[in-house]
């Protein structure tokens, strides 16, 4: 049960951090605005969704045959294919590549199938140090926190924030109000990791059975760099992330930036199809794809298969009305938001994240986002039921709801609760609203309007609905 | 090979018959794809140049160069480079032809102010260009120095990813990248900032061939 009450505490303290809604607002809106403007821009938006969503189910019914072409074709360009039944599994097999390889230092391009596992713990406990390269992502990896959004891992930090971390990795004072300024130290201090790392690890936002390829999309340039500069690489992906054909993975791509951040293609697509060929420049001398499965096959044919769709665009994160007032962070998961709150009890447990299926209005804005309209209203009432069947819920929004239950399906008992509360509203009504405790309304900007004079069947039976 | 197959076995008792659906085929119909191709690099904060041919490409590429005080240029053996031998054209400044050149590329290109490319294709849609690895071509070039600068003649522009997709034909290279624009995050305060790790300036000549 602690994990609800913890949800609550996180969510409480979020709240009323002024500054944190602030940051929270104005990115999500930004994320939205954009998405919307990117989605409008093209021809048919809807139909490629619905046809995106019917590559997905397709594909994830017959996953084994496509992961098994995957496997084949990556195998004939070179790369080496590795599974992973578990988390542990998975960052054995990274660790022991880059002690194979006597690898100290590795350079990482963002990836939540990492956080996942907790890929850098391992890698530092096997004296490998790895360093995150997309600028917001190292920002919290300095910060010690997890990612608060599944784009935009930093957008909970101020820039005075992001300064401080910055100044004191560079050893000197930087400015915060000159964000170009904290941008190219950055530049400059990881680009020596990139020439220096000799491994670089990746996720994957794509594989692509037809050709054997992984696909990998970055703004920064920083997943170019991670598998193009160090000798080795290894692309750590769910098994969930396969389009069988180039096609399928261009009406992927088409859906992705736009859903993510309103761009209609990130600013870098990098396609990667075995290590260097022996005639190349450049390039890595091995590639290894660690395919990870980590609670994902048992979710095929169950009620919620359907999450297996998810391309962690996080534009339900940037709708959702609980993610935009509490913040990652409260989620208590690297996945948080709506696809939050349905995987990580799915993945991780839930006994451990009893709280997450709660933490939903139901009001639907995620599934109408979603670009492979991925149901999660009707999952997350799904596992509220498991919890109730499971004895999850706390013990006094049991009884609660069992009295509520009691007194709604009782017309006398109803009657008897509205005339109760419209007594009991008394000392709270201003008017026609009600003056919510400070303890409740943190930033004194809730309404709640009072119980009007009569009850709806008052009315009806005092004729004052008649025309 | 124990977990592959739990994970397999897993898959396909659960899994079932599906049909997976054709493939989309683009919508998009324009009149100009490289009026386009120059509004979308715009618009992601590219830089688009047109040029009427190649000699008018090369004569606008010389005078940027020297407006850019270009001091190291690394450029791909790859059309439409081969032949035109830049380096002896242009002595005033230091070149690295990959494939050619001796000394140490990656230095060379962290070094660069410069990196001149060809291209497989370029998407009118989204303002991208499509550059791959392979003999002559290499991926730090256009990753590495200050500037990535593109040669792109008309004829390779399609309308988008599902035309071009949709043509794509043999070996894929071992890698492939569709660049839409300079390096950027938004990483701090949402706000954009320009050349993270990537180019900070990505210029295209896009150039008609007489």
């Amino acid at each position: 049960m602690s994990g609800v009450t913890q949800f609550r505490r996180k969510a409480r303290i979020a709240i009323s951090d002024i500054r944190l809604q602030g940051a929270l607002e104005g990115a999500t809106q930004k994320f939205r605005t954009g998405r919307t403007a990117a989605l409008a821009d093209l021809p048919d938006a809807g139909a490629l969704r619905d046809h995106f969503k019917a590559i997905r189910q397709a594909t994830i019914a017959q996953l084994a045959d496509h992961l098994e072409t995957f496997e084949r074709n990556a195998q004939a360009s070179g790369a080496q294919v590795h599974w992973a039944a578990d988390g542990d599994e998975a960052c054995r097999i990274i660790t022991g590549i880059a002690q194979q390889h006597g690898v100290k230092l590795t350079t990482k391009s963002k990836s939540m199938t990492s956080e996942e596992i907790g890929l850098n713990d391992a890698l530092a406990d096997a004296g490998v140090e790895p360093v995150e390269t997309d600028l917001g992502e190292w920002i919290v990896q300095l910060a010690g926190e997890p990612p608060s959004h599944i784009v935009g891992p930093a957008l909970h930090k101020t820039r005075q924030q992001v300064a401080e971390l910055l100044s004191k990795e560079a050893g000197k004072e930087l400015d915060a109000d000159d964000i170009p300024l904290l941008t190219a130290e950055a530049r400059r201090m990881l680009r020596q990791k990139f020439l220096d790392a000799g491994l670089g690890i990746s996720g994957a936002n794509i594989g692509v059975a037809e050709s054997g390829s992984i696909v990998l999309v970055t703004n920064e340039g920083n997943g170019r760099l991670v598998t193009s500069a160090p000798p080795v690489h290894i692309a750590l992906m769910g098994i969930e992330k396969i389009a069988p054909t180039w096609d399928d993975a261009a009406v992927w791509l088409s859906l992705l930036a736009r859903s993510a951040t309103g761009q209609p293609l990130s600013v870098y697509t990098s396609v990667v199809t075995g290590p260097a060929k022996s005639d190349d420049i450049d390039g890595p001398q091995e590639v290894h794809i660690v395919l990870l499965d980590n609670g994902r096959s048992k979710l095929l044919n169950t009620p919620f298969e359907e999450v297996l769709q998810c391309i962690r665009c996080g534009a339900c994160l940037n709708v959702c009305p609980v993610y935009r007032a509490a913040g990652g962070h409260s989620y208590g998961s690297h996945y948080s938001g709506p696809i939050g709150a349905v995987i990580s009890p799915l993945l991780f447990g839930l006994e451990k994240h009893a709280a997450l299926p709660q933490a939903s209005t139901l009001c639907g804005a995620c599934l109408d986002e979603c670009p492979s309209r991925i149901d999660l209203p009707r999952m997350l009432l799904a596992l509220r039921a498991e919890e109730v069947e499971s004895g999850l819920i706390p013990l006094p929004e049991r009884l609660l709801e069992r009295a509520a239950a009691r007194v709604m399906g009782n017309h006398r008992l109803l009657s008897a609760a509205g005339t109760g509360l419209r007594l009991g509203q008394i000392p709270l009504a201003q008017g026609e609203t009600l003056n919510i405790p400070r303890r409740f309304n943190p930033a004194q900007d809730r309404r709640l309007p009072a119980l009007p004079k009569k009850s709806f069947r008052q009315m009806w039976r005092d004729g004052d609905l008649d025309e | 090979m124990n977990s592959r197959h739990k994970i397999l076995n897993q898959l396909r008792s659960n899994g079932r018959a599906a049909e997976t659906p054709g493939p989309w085929r683009s919508r998009r119909q324009f009149d100009d794809l490289a009026a386009r191709f120059a509004d979308a690099l715009t618009a992601a904060k590219g830089e688009c140049r047109r040029a009427g041919s190649l000699d008018d490409a090369l004569d606008q590429l010389h005078q940027l160069l020297r407006e850019l005080s270009a001091g190291k240029i690394v450029v791909n053996a790859e059309p439409p480079f081969i032949e035109l031998d830049l380096p002896s054209r242009w002595p005033d400044f230091q070149w690295h032809t990959v494939g050619q050149s001796d000394g140490d590329l990656r230095a060379f290109c962290a070094a660069a102010t410069v990196g001149l490319s060809g291209a497989d294709a370029a998407l009118a849609e989204t303002g991208s260009v499509i550059v791959s690895s392979g003999p002559g071509r290499s991926r730090l070039a256009t990753l590495l120095p200050e500037i990535h600068l593109a040669l792109v003649p008309t004829s390779s522009l399609t309308a988008d990813i599902f035309t071009w997709t949709a043509g794509r034909q043999g070996v894929l290279p071992a890698n492939q990248i569709i660049v839409s624009g300079p390096s950027k995050t938004g990483d701090i305060e949402q706000t954009m900032a320009i050349g993270v790790h990537g180019p900070k300036r990505f210029i295209v000549i896009l150039y008609d061939e007489g």
